[in-house]
């Protein structure tokens, strides 16, 4: 059996840049194999010389999988000084992904901020390419600035297949669209709790808010899901740093049903009351 | 022996100078670990001299069997850059494919066992765990002297143990009982059959007698609930109060991960050398009291409150475990006691949330 805490060798193909600290780079193994992420799953990336890191896959349509990446610590840094053809390691898919079988023929409600729109935009291709088995489809998503905004030429693209509604907190001159919070968006959408699923990523504190008022708004937790940041260091449930309430984060989630969450007794802060 | 497919592990006895010569023929062919005096403490570790080794001793080692399993530094795999590719070294290549074999540990270690291979075995397959575990033989000897801060009696994992060993040694009068536990330790019988010879019915019942006097010396020492019974008075105290007084003494300083036989959370860490280009992948032991311990890419961290990181042990030990992976994993063997600087006591906290 292969070493699971081995890296397979991989090339970056390519990379762009999203934001002036956001790149997406496209990955493959040099041998050649697929790496076969679903959306919402993770990989661990190893930067030789540096360290590990795990980072949610953002692309999985293509041969390449790609990963977005914002530079925000030593192994982050060290990958944006890669270029193209560059070796890193890859470990992984590792985690559950969004529950794509119990979504088809449901509205689906996404709300994302900042960089928690990278696991999501599997999901979004996913929808978008199978879009006759999917109700409303209405994406919220929120930044700091306009500059902050992910994918922006595919945020257009997006927006001819589902409801793409956008806000920022802090306007730049030529912004046209809304200002604050990612919640205050929920006053654009008109949508039926019992046959929508929400599916949310974003910072702690955005998640509690978003997990507060769709509740509110009469949606079960069984119809909440919400994907977790921890320290996933091993990613095969055996380090111990990514457990909440003694829950493997990296096994049993990073996505998990509001439901599951709200059954633990150690606080998750992405819920909390 | 084999009776419809069952198979009937057997008694022996040995005499002490035999189970010295035993010592000293295992010691020949494998790494042997036994229990060594260092000081004023018990140590586990490799017996250069057979002479060295303990049979009676009070309580249990200082480190328990874990370091011998997942030593507390170990390097997972080396690399070197060179132009634009990578080679890795797996280190797992280089475990030794020598036998160990474990001598004297207690009841509370050997309960452990179970604990880490149900961990490091399970969905996910450690190799390097996987690969020392399958070269150790286990010969436990049966504790009839805890130690003051001992209690697996209420942890349910002693001071008798009926699995998880190869060999299980006990004291009976001039003799040792030994139950085989295992082929491996049927096969240790085989190869040295002439210092061995069968246990009789006296000796079982003197070892039961001594098991049971065993319990009372445990008993007499802790007024304590069974730990495996207390899940649900613990689950429905997280929030008390009292976690805050417990938590205003911890230091965070870890001592009690590093010493239970089954915190196994790690880390692992990156050394690189960048003349020569090449780097190390290393797990090192790792504590959730750590306040970096769950500390994410954007600086969030998770348990930044004392009294969370002390219910994390608490709380992994007696009820998290139970949901993960179907047992309580404290063993009872009071190492945490033992080194908490400022007299943090698992017992006293269970007993008073399970009131």
């Amino acid at each position: 059996m292969k070493n699971p805490y081995l890296p397979e060798l991989a090339r970056i193909i390519n990379f762009r840049d999203e934001t002036p600290d956001t790149r997406t780079f496209e990955i493959e193994p040099i041998s050649n194999d697929e790496i076969r992420g679903m959306p919402g799953q993770f990989v661990e990336v190893m930067v030789f010389g540096y360290g590990e890191a795990p980072f949610s896959i953002s692309g999985i349509r293509n041969h390449p999988i790609e990963l977005t990446v914002r530079r925000i610590g030593t192994v982050t840094n060290a990958l944006f000084k890669l270029s193209q053809g560059d070796i890193v390691g890859v470990r992984g898919p590792f985690g559950r992904g969004w529950p794509l079988e119990k979504l088809f023929n449901k509205n689906i409600l996404i709300i994302a901020g900042g960089i928690g729109l990278a696991p999501l935009r599997p999901l979004i291709h996913f929808i978008i390419n199978n879009r006759y088995r999917f109700g409303n489809v209405d994406l919220l998503y929120g930044a700091r600035t306009p500059e902050l905004l992910l994918y922006k030429d595919e945020l257009e693209r997006w927006s001819r297949e589902i409801n793409v509604h956008l806000t920022v907190d802090k306007p730049e001159p030529e912004w046209r669209g809304r200002v604050g919070v990612v919640t205050i968006l929920f006053d654009e959408i008109d949508i039926d709790p019992s046959s929508t699923i929400a599916l949310q990523c974003g910072p702690p504190i955005m998640m509690h808010f978003v997990t507060r008022k769709l509740r509110e708004l009469g949606f079960s937790d069984n119809n909440i899901y919400l994907s977790l940041e921890r320290l996933m260091k091993c990613g095969m449930g055996m380090c111990g740093k990514c457990t909440v309430s003694g829950t493997y984060v990296c096994l049993n989630g990073p996505v998990f049903q509001c439901r599951e969450i709200r059954g633990f007794i150690e606080r998750v802060p992405e819920i909390g009351e | 022996m084999s009776i419809s497919g069952v198979k009937l592990l057997r008694s022996y006895l040995i005499t002490k100078s035999n189970l010295y010569e035993l010592l000293e023929r295992i010691s020949e062919r494998n790494k042997l670990y036994a229990p060594l005096r260092h000081g004023d403490q018990v140590v586990l570790d490799l017996a250069k001299s057979i002479n060295d080794i303990l049979i009676d001793y009070i309580g249990h080692s200082t480190l328990p069997l874990k370091k011998i399993l997942i030593p507390p530094r170990e390097i997972l795999y080396e690399y070197w850059i060179e132009k634009k590719s990578v080679t890795i070294n797996d280190n797992l290549d280089k475990i030794a494919s020598e036998r160990i074999v474990i001598f004297g540990i207690r009841a509370c270690d050997i309960k452990s066992i179970e604990i880490l291979d149900k961990v490091f075995l399970r969905e996910f397959h450690d190799p390097y765990y996987k690969k020392r575990r399958e070269n150790t033989v286990i010969i436990g000897l049966t504790c009839v002297s805890p130690d003051k801060n001992c209690f697996c009696y209420f942890t349910r994992s002693g001071p008798e143990i009926t699995s998880g060993y190869d060999l299980l040694l006990t004291k009976i009068n001039e003799h040792y009982l030994v139950d085989v536990g295992s082929e491996k330790g049927e096969s240790i019988i085989i190869s040295n059959k002439e210092l061995f010879s069968d246990a009789t019915p006296e000796s079982l019942e003197v070892k039961a007698r001594i098991v049971k006097e065993t319990i009372i010396k445990i008993k007499d020492k802790n007024d304590l609930p069974f730990f495996n019974e207390v899940y649900d008075q613990l689950v429905k105290r997280f929030d008390s109060r009292e976690w805050k007084e417990i938590s205003s003494l911890c230091l965070s300083c870890g001592k009690c991960n590093f010493v239970c036989p089954t915190c196994t959370c790690f880390d692992i860490i990156d050394e690189f050398d960048p003349i020569r280009n090449r780097g190390k992948r290393i797990r090192v032991w790792d504590s959730c009291h750590f306040l970096s311990f769950t500390r994410v890419a954007s600086g969030e961290i998770f348990r930044k409150d004392r009294s969370s990181r002390i219910k994390q042990r608490i709380y992994h030990k007696i009820v998290y475990s139970v949901n993960d992976i179907g047992t309580i994993s404290c063993t009872g063997c009071g190492r945490c006691i033992e080194v908490c600087p400022v007299g943090i006591d698992i017992r006293e906290i269970v007993r008073n949330l399970a009131r």
